[in-house]
């Protein structure tokens, strides 16, 4: 099946194979736990975990690469506005201070550093459900998948849309970009100037505004006139369908989600960068 | 005879809220089941009105005011709570095939409405797989829209309605700007539902040459939301009335009514056949003049593209070796279906992508690697629709953006501006909003700010799409003046009747090879080419073979007519 549009990407791993509905759970889940906790073990046993799902959703590693990278940017970005805006955090969340090591006069603190590590490790553990969840669900069972865990038909329809019509988008800006530097207009390394650059960006974002607004209202009418909205439910063509194995990770997913529930209330209960 | 009549109009009116005066005006009309009506008139007659209320458009999303009756399979649509109820009986295909193709595979748009009916999937998927075998899609069903034609994305949108209960179809100018063969392919699938289902089918189309193929029951004319006949497409033909609401009428009568040949005794005069008769042959030899009108274009070269050929995918040649000479004042036609290479040609001599193999000149100077900015200014390319162009809100504004860009005097820019907008005929207008003016304006407004810098060549894609006669004929006419100037014009199109009449060469590309080059008459009068680039032979044609006279001169002749005809003013 062609995905021209999505970042779905052709496979059949397990979670290829797997219910939509039960992965969007699985990355619902994966996320709370990860925002539960402030603790190394567990930021670092789904780091290592979530790895090894990776490894078997087969997704090529050049499109993990990337993402990979975007997050550490990210990350470090993040890491450099703690230090500048609250470098003690930490120390207020252990409660003690412990001396690293001295620097120019400085004392940096291991409470402070482990902070640090431990939250670069949280965003880290966040990366590989996310990239299963968007590179092994096809477009057409994404909206359906939403729709099945509660989430509106009319809403969840919307990311078909855009995944059917950004493509198109993308194409006329082209066009219309083409057709305006013709005239002059141009945005691209014809024009030197930064200010009449952004003008005629502007230029350019008006008929592709006129386009898309035409559009919006022919794809109602389109729609409509075949009964969109007509039903409370609505039944869905590419449909996955729920089997047994679906059941036994459906029971998996929240067999572990309890536990770290359980675990995030009676045993590690506050930050914790000690790994044993 | 006793028919069902499964649509009643009684004493019907419509106004929308927005406008003043009401757009259907007492409409009286009764549709029979299984009947197959075509719906004719000019852009603004009201005819895609009557369409609208049929389907529940009217009044659920466009509001306004009825008054008299309309029943549609013995009720009445609009005393029901919304347009769903409408929507089941009536199964509706609108014009622009990428709006209504919603899915995002062909399988699922097919099943869209029985989607949204809650229709369980198991029997979601056999009736998708048995309505997609109707129109010939089956093997596509799990394809993107994006690897569809026009044609195609239209069959999987018939395929969805035939997935439904409705017992009426309606097709909204179904030919639209879809090209021959597309066209062809899309007048066989009508004829196919309609014998095969007993359907009632309900079109609204202009292109009335074409659409007879379809061979409707009867034809209703519209003019000024009021029905002016609803006869026989023979009877209709024959009273003349196409040619006063502004239609065009097919090209064999318009032949038969210049020679000044009475038809009005002929029966079934929607089959060219019908007027296979020696005496007809005959008053036509007497009036023709043996006459070969002389294409001599010894003028100077503005363009010339020598060896060009284009890919995408390194295995498949989209342009394969083109070349040809373009003169100063020359109107060139570039023919060929979708996906013939036509764009590509257009899009690499307006620089739009860059050039692979080959060179093009312009005026001697070599422009094969300069910038679309550089080569903008003088080889202009037309978009077929003005918005996607149109920038500014005031019609002189738009026309000037692009000079004053160039920082170019003021004095020099005005000039301009009003030199260009006086020959577009927009001098009046430089000041209204461009929102307020037509479609055709609109497109001057286009040109117009081509025009302001002086440009040698003009590209113009598909430039009468959609357009109605009288547009398309005061729109054209306007362009012959404009290369009367001396500025070198190519029409990018597949409709032949275009290229006949207003170009004075036809290139035609086929699989990106360029199979023709010369006069229009003498390239459509060859079946061969016609055959090869899939292209439709017109009427002319037929009825020259049906009557055995010399195809060439047949055309020739008629062309002199219509331009002695039209007046050439």
């Amino acid at each position: 099946m062609s995905s021209f549009g999505s970042p779905y990407v052709e496979g059949n791993s397990i979670f290829h194979r797997m219910n939509p509905a039960v992965k969007m759970l699985m990355f619902i889940f994966w996320s709370i736990i990860v925002f539960m906790y402030l603790d190394i073990r567990v930021s670092l046993f789904l780091v290592v975990f979530g790895s090894l799902l990776l490894y078997l959703s087969r997704i090529p590693g050049r499109i993990i690469k990337n993402l990979f990278f975007a997050v550490i940017t990210f990350n470090i970005i993040n890491v450099i506005f703690i230090i500048i805006i609250s470098p003690d955090f930490g120390i207020e969340l252990a409660g003690h201070k412990t001396v690293l090591k001295k620097f120019f006069g400085y004392q940096i603190y291991t409470e402070s550093v482990m902070y640090l590590v431990v939250l670069s490790l949280k965003y880290l553990s966040l990366l590989p459900p996310t990239i299963i969840f968007i590179f092994t669900t096809h477009p057409s069972q994404f909206a359906c998948s939403l729709n099945k865990i509660g989430v509106p038909y009319k809403l969840a329809y919307t990311f078909n849309l855009i995944f059917r019509y950004l493509p198109e988008v993308h194409i006329r800006f082209n066009t219309i970009t083409k057709a305006q530097a013709a005239r002059g207009i141009s945005f691209g390394k014809d024009e030197p100037s930064f200010w009449q650059k952004t003008k005629n960006l502007f230029c350019t974002i008006i008929p592709l505004m006129n386009f898309a607004l035409e559009r919006i209202d022919k794809i109602t009418v389109a729609m409509e006139l075949r009964s969109f909205g007509k039903k409370r439910v609505r039944t869905w063509y590419n449909e996955a369908s729920f089997t047994g194995t679906d059941a036994i990770y459906l029971l998996v997913i929240t067999t572990m989600f309890m536990l770290f529930v359980y675990l995030r209330c009676k045993v590690w209960k506050g930050f914790n960068y000690i790994l044993f | 005879m006793n028919r069902n009549v499964k649509i009643k109009f009684e004493n019907f009116s419509f106004r929308y809220q927005t406008l003043k005066h009401p757009t259907l005006k007492n409409i009286n009309l009764e549709i029979y089941e299984g009947e197959k009506v075509l719906i004719a008139g000019r852009s603004g007659s009201g005819k895609s009105t009557i369409m609208h209320c049929l389907n529940g458009i009217i009044p659920f999303f466009l509001e306004g005011e009825i008054s008299g009756k309309l029943t549609l399979n013995m009720t009445a649509p609009h005393n029901r709570r919304n347009i769903f109820e409408a929507s089941k009986k009536v199964g509706t295909i609108l014009q622009d095939q990428d709006s209504q193709f919603v899915g995002l595979s062909v399988g699922e748009d097919t099943a869209f409405l029985m989607e949204n009916d809650a229709v369980p999937e198991k029997i979601m998927k056999r009736k998708v797989e048995k309505s997609l075998h109707i129109v010939n899609m089956k093997e596509f069903i799990s394809y993107s829209p994006y690897e569809l034609s026009d044609g195609q994305k239209q069959r999987v949108s018939i395929a969805g309605i035939l997935t439904s209960q409705a017992e009426i179809f309606v097709f909204d100018e179904p030919l639209g700007n879809l090209d021959p063969k597309a066209k062809k392919d899309t007048l066989k699938l009508l004829d196919k539902i309609s014998k095969t289902t007993g359907k009632t089918i309900i079109i609204v189309e202009h292109q009335i040459e074409e659409i007879l193929e379809f061979n409707p029951d009867r034809i209703i004319i519209i003019e000024d939301g009021k029905i002016l006949a609803a006869d026989t497409p023979s009877n209709i033909l024959i009273s003349g009335i196409l040619g006063q609401v502004g239609l065009r009428e097919p090209l064999y009568i318009e032949a038969v009514r210049n020679a000044q040949i009475d038809f009005s005794k002929i029966e079934n005069a929607h089959i060219v056949e019908s007027f296979a008769t020696q005496g007809i042959r005959e008053k036509f030899l007497k009036n023709i003049e043996h006459r070969i009108r002389r294409f001599d274009h010894t003028g100077e070269i503005i363009l010339s593209v020598k060896g060009l050929s284009h890919n995408f995918v390194p295995e498949k040649k989209v342009l394969d070796n083109i070349s040809f000479d373009i003169n100063k004042g020359e109107i060139v036609s570039i023919l060929g279906n979708n996906g013939a290479g036509k764009s590509t040609l257009s899009f690499l001599i307006a620089g739009f992508i860059p050039c692979k193999e080959g060179e093009i000149f312009l005026s001697k100077d070599n422009i094969t690697n300069t910038t679309i900015t550089q080569r903008g200014t003088k080889i202009g390319l037309i978009m077929q629709s003005p918005n996607r162009m149109i920038v500014k809100n005031i019609v002189k504004d738009e026309v000037s953006l692009g000079l004053k860009i160039s920082k170019l005097g003021t004095r020099y820019i005005e000039q301009k501006t009003e030199e260009s907008l006086r020959i577009c005929g927009l001098w009046e207008y430089r000041n209204w909003p461009i929102s307020a003016l037509s479609y055709g304006q609109k497109k001057r407004v286009t040109i117009a700010s081509i025009l302001a810098h002086d440009p040698k060549v003009i590209i113009l894609d598909e430039p009468t799409a959609g357009q109605d006669f009288r547009t398309y004929t005061l729109f054209m006419d306007f362009i012959k003046t404009l290369a009367k100037t001396g500025i070198a014009i190519i029409l990018i199109t597949h409709n032949m009747q275009l290229a006949l009449e207003y170009s004075t060469r036809s290139i035609v590309i086929s699989n990106g090879v360029k199979i023709a080059d010369g006069p229009p008459v003498k390239v459509f009068s060859d079946k061969d080419i016609i055959t090869t680039a899939c292209l439709r032979e017109s009427s002319l044609y037929s009825l020259a073979e049906a009557l055995n006279i010399d195809k060439q001169v047949f055309i020739e002749f008629f062309l002199e007519q219509i331009k002695f005809g039209r007046g050439v003013k």
